[in-house]
């Protein structure tokens, strides 16, 4: 079967959307006068697609044609759909025709294993080859290790690429062998391991790195896939951990039927809190979450962390220090932050934060600001619990006539 | 006294002059005499290019860098009425620097985040400018946005396309940045025609419109976020909105 050029984008981009990395940040400014392309700190979204994820970069794959048999993967060799590969020169004029009209911050490489990983790596790096070498491209350019790929292959993508990544994709090594029979966690951490040795080598910033794991598919709890992420954040190994909520695209008998699996968004997005918690917020994971506890789907890591937790407040915000601040429910960075600011020149109340423009919804419950506290219900969980599912800010005590609060219906 | 001024930055910096010097007791800022009547007294402000230039070497002496940044781009923001609290941005600099990071008050306060309001538009705009190239090669954007933003995407393009031609039309306010080898700056438009399209625009259009639909999860649906992270407002030139 032919398949047309406009054909064949479309079916290379539908195969790489399940990688979630789209992150174009974290590259210094790489600017060189008269060349195309500049990386930007903080990286840039170009795009949002109708499911809410945003366009960074080209992410496509070179090839869908695969030697592996991953029972989740919409490309395993046992699948009959349509194959088809880029050659390195069409991906790297197509990446240069998107890049210089704005429509992209560079090019998110991956591919499935075209005859063997070494193969399949050589022609990544020849599409990199020609666009920094050729095009003079500066732009950001993520690229997929192919696990099982020789060392040198390796070395040459740290350094023609912006960030590496190779995924994990399953918490756990049983889960591996039962869905990923080719893969296993030694041979999907090796690439990394030896990206970051490298790279540490050759100057004191290693290259960033990222990997992913599926969500869902397999029986892990929260507290395991945090307790790997938080891992691979202490040992400097990775720079971003991503989880994908599982979408089932094959039927396999260890895997959630398809028609009967909705992917699990609200784990997926209580995740991500509790890893901003990990990376910014100066938790671990078992504060977060006790031995094979799942995260709380009613209230956010913090504030479930918080309940739990009721000896450590009220707190003062007009004197406690940033890291104590920094636990109060409901209050991120960028509102602490502004408070630091402003608490230097005055004593600050409520109505001050609000004038600073700072949410109080869940944070009245935890502070003490100046002469004003949230009166009307104390830091008893159970009441505070069904306050901060009604926010109608004061509780009425519940007697043996009133179901209201029960049912909701206030 | 309401104090009207051609709306400028010379002629506010004139009346940052005049306000110290004549000693004018300022209540209010205007662009435009009102239509309606007005029953206190209305002076106007004429710019003053040695006025000006004197104000202005006095704020680069006062003040930070930073502080200097700050105050020109919240001149960018034309479409708000940031005068008053402008000029008392200035008030407070002169007098104390250090109470300039004093958020508890009003003035100060909506300056920060008026500058935050310009930056966060000036970082969608990176993302959300559209080029398309024309037949000798340059490449041709237009972009309406709420503020002036010409300045910082004139440069932030110019550090990314290399050698290659560009132009950014502003069509609100009839401004447009031209780079080549010549030039470098901002020009305002008299007229325009429509440009001609080079021959591989329409495919590289369609091939980049393909590429925007079959990246879309379909069970991850959520036109609500898409909304949120792209509003209407920024769609006018995108063209994987356009069908």
């Amino acid at each position: 079967m032919k398949i047309s050029p406009m054909d064949k984008l479309t079916l290379l981009a539908d195969s790489a959307k399940y990688d979630v990395s789209c992150s174009s940040s974290g590259s210094k400014n790489n600017y060189k006068t008269g060349e195309l392309g500049c990386t930007h700190n903080s990286g840039i979204c170009h795009s949002f697609t109708s499911d809410g994820r945003c366009i960074s970069l080209l992410k496509v794959l070179l090839s869908n044609i695969c030697i592996y048999d991953c029972a989740y993967c919409i490309n395993r060799v046992s699948n009959d759909t349509p194959r088809t590969a880029f050659s390195p020169r069409e991906l790297a004029d197509l990446t240069i025709a998107f890049y210089k009209r704005n429509y992209i911050e560079g090019l998110f490489l991956s591919s499935g294993i075209i005859k063997n990983e070494d193969h399949t790596m050589n022609l990544l790096l020849q599409t990199l080859r020609i666009l920094r070498h050729e095009y003079r491209f500066n732009g950001y350019i993520h690229v997929k290790l192919i696990p099982g790929s020789s060392k040198e292959l390796i070395h040459e993508a740290t350094l023609l690429a912006n960030r590496v990544s190779s995924n994990i994709e399953l918490p756990s090594a049983k889960s591996l062998a039962l869905l990923a029979p080719d893969k296993s966690k030694e041979k999907l951490l090796s690439p990394l391991k030896h990206a970051r040795d490298i790279t540490l080598e050759r100057q004191n910033k290693p290259i960033s790195m990222s990997t992913q794991m599926i969500v869902g598919a397999t029986s892990e709890s929260d507290f395991d896939i945090l307790k790997l992420s938080s891992s691979l954040y202490q040992k400097a190994l990775l720079k971003r951990v991503y989880y994908s909520a599982y979408i089932a695209v094959n039927h396999h008998k260890h895997l959630p039927v398809p028609e009967l699996c909705k992917p699990p968004l609200l784990r997926e997005h209580r995740l991500y809190q509790a890893d901003w918690l990990l990376r910014f917020y100066g938790f671990s994971y078992d504060e977060i979450l006790n031995e094979d506890e799942n995260l709380d789907m009613q209230f956010d890591p913090k504030t479930f962390w918080a309940l739990r937790h009721l000896d450590f407040f009220p707190i003062d915000i007009n004197t406690a220090p940033k890291e104590v601040m920094i636990r109060i429910p409901g209050l991120g960075i960028r509102s602490i932050l502004k408070i630091l600011q402003a608490r230097r020149f005055k004593t600050l109340h409520f109505e001050d934060l609000k004038q600073l423009k700072i949410s109080l919804k869940k944070a009245r419950y935890f502070i003490v600001a100046g002469n004003d506290f949230h009166r009307g219900s104390t830091l008893y969980e159970e009441r505070l619990k069904l306050a901060l599912i009604h926010q109608g800010g004061d509780i009425i005590q519940p007697t043996l006539f009133d179901t209201s609060i029960y049912t909701g219906e206030f | 006294m309401i104090l009207l001024y051609d709306g400028s930055f010379e002629g506010f910096l004139t009346l940052v002059y005049e306000v110290y010097y004549e000693k004018l007791p300022l209540t209010r800022i205007i662009k435009q005499m009102p239509d309606s009547l007005c029953f206190e007294r209305c002076h106007e402000i004429f710019s003053d290019e040695k006025k000006a230039q004197k104000v202005l070497d006095a704020i680069k002496k006062h003040f930070s860098k930073e502080r200097q940044r700050t105050i020109f781009n919240i001149f960018l923001c034309d479409t708000k009425e940031h005068e008053m609290a402008l000029f008392e941005y200035i008030r407070i600099g002169f007098k104390n620097p250090k109470e300039l990071a004093n958020i508890t008050n009003a003035h100060l306060f909506y300056i920060q985040n008026l500058e935050k309001e310009l930056l966060s538009l000036v970082h969608k705009m990176y993302g959300f400018t559209r080029f398309e190239e024309l037949e000798d090669g340059t490449l041709y954007a237009k972009v309406a946005s709420k503020f002036n933003i010409l300045p910082f995407l004139g440069e932030h393009f110019s550090k990314r396309l290399g050698k290659i031609p560009f132009i950014i039309h502003d069509t609100t306010r009839s401004l447009a940045f031209l780079r080549d080898e010549s030039s470098h700056e901002i020009h305002s438009i008299v007229s325009f025609d429509t440009p001609l399209y080079s021959k591989e625009e329409a495919h590289v259009k369609e091939q980049w419109q393909r590429f925007f639909q079959a990246t879309t999860i379909q069970s991850r649906h959520n036109p609500k976020l898409q909304r949120n992270l792209v509003p209407l407002l920024y769609r006018t030139y995108m063209s994987e909105f356009q069908t």
